[in-house]
């Protein structure tokens, strides 16, 4: 069990990391969700039987664990600017993508769940059925959350 | 120019920490529900067990004291209950299951949670207080007038105290973050719409 966990812990952590920092956009509080959802993880396996859906079933486990910081915390910080950004790109692209990040933790916060997990590569398909709406919703949903960040990127460009 | 999202969203992450991090918090998280669940399930119990020793070691005569006793245990095996439904649900909360279902089941449990808190806690305070002042009433006529006195002031002014001022506090403040919560909540059960 050791090996298998070991294994999706490597793959997964990342991924796991972004959608909690898409979520909160604050370094700290986003590994905090990450662990969270790792010891859930850890702790469902040996329960969990249909490997091929393991990608849905880890970002199921991460968005309600992100949805769930509404009982650690009432009033969420809002979009603060990351102290830190561990993996450094060059600087025109490091403020884009922390301006992305602000932008996306200020929609509505299923919205951010959802743009995080289609960010992330998933299918619609398999948002659809983590954040509980239908195909064609997640679909409008996903281009319209678009069309916002797009707008957004257009006046901070300009 | 469009922006490519997807390339920027990439660009973020976070060292891997060492996975015995994972593993010492998912440790000290279990210690801290052992120790919770050792807390009420063990000692309230063995207080119940104690009390209920009593009446067969000291054989009370007034039907008070009795009464008080049987009081006492009740309020302890309904608090006990109570808190034990409400556990499984807190801790383990099915993450399993998809947001919407989440969402509905994370507000089932806060509605519960303010039943127990409003509603169990004064069942629970009522019991006890009242089964405390029963229990006692044999072993206070032993003493004379000036204990009896004093230590019915004592009880009285305490119960008063706990049930005017304590408890009212305590629920208000309970009540008012867990009507916050299940607020924010529903929003975010709003966000995703009527499918």
């Amino acid at each position: 069990m050791n090996m298998v966990f070991e294994e999706i812990y490597r793959d997964y952590w990342n991924k796991v990391f972004r959608i909690c920092m898409g979520y909160v956009n604050d370094h700290d509080w986003a590994r905090d969700i990450a662990q969270d959802t790792f010891i859930a993880i850890w702790k469902q396996l040996p329960n969990f039987r249909n490997e091929a859906a393991i990608g849905t079933w880890i970002f199921r486990i991460a968005s309600n664990n992100c949805l769930r910081q509404i009982e650690r915390n009432n009033k969420m910080p809002r979009a603060e600017m990351p102290e830190q950004i561990e993996y450094k790109a060059d600087p025109d692209k490091e403020s884009q993508t922390q301006f992305l990040y602000k932008c996306i933790a200020e929609l509505p916060e299923t919205d951010r769940i959802i743009i995080s997990l289609e960010l992330e590569n998933v299918k619609q398909a398999e948002i659809a059925s983590i954040v509980g709406l239908s195909e064609t919703n997640v679909r409008v949903k996903v281009f319209r959350i678009k069309e916002k960040l797009t707008k957004k990127f257009e006046k901070y460009e300009h | 120019m469009s922006t490519d999202f997807k390339a920027l969203w990439n660009n973020e992450g976070s060292r891997l920490p060492d996975i015995q991090e994972i593993f010492a918090k998912a440790n000290k998280l279990n210690r801290n529900i052992r120790r919770k669940l050792w807390r009420e399930n063990v000692v309230l119990p063995l207080t119940a067990i104690f009390i209920i020793w009593i009446w067969w070691y000291y054989q009370p005569q007034m039907i008070t004291t009795k009464i008080g006793i049987v009081m006492i245990v009740i309020a302890i095996i309904a608090f006990l209950i109570a808190t034990n439904q409400l556990c499984p649900l807190l801790t383990d909360g099915n993450a399993e299951t998809d947001s919407r279902q989440f969402l509905t089941q994370m507000i089932k449990i806060r509605q519960k949670q303010d039943f127990i808190s409003s509603t169990m806690t004064r069942v629970y305070f009522t019991l006890l207080s009242t089964g405390l002042a029963l229990y006692m009433i044999e072993y206070a006529l032993m003493g004379g007038m000036v204990f009896r006195i004093t230590y019915y002031t004592l009880t009285f002014a305490w119960i008063a105290f706990c049930w005017f001022y304590w408890l009212p506090r305590k629920v208000k403040k309970r009540k008012k973050a867990n009507n916050e919560v299940i607020a924010r909540l529903e929003e975010l059960n709003g966000q995703l719409g009527k499918e």
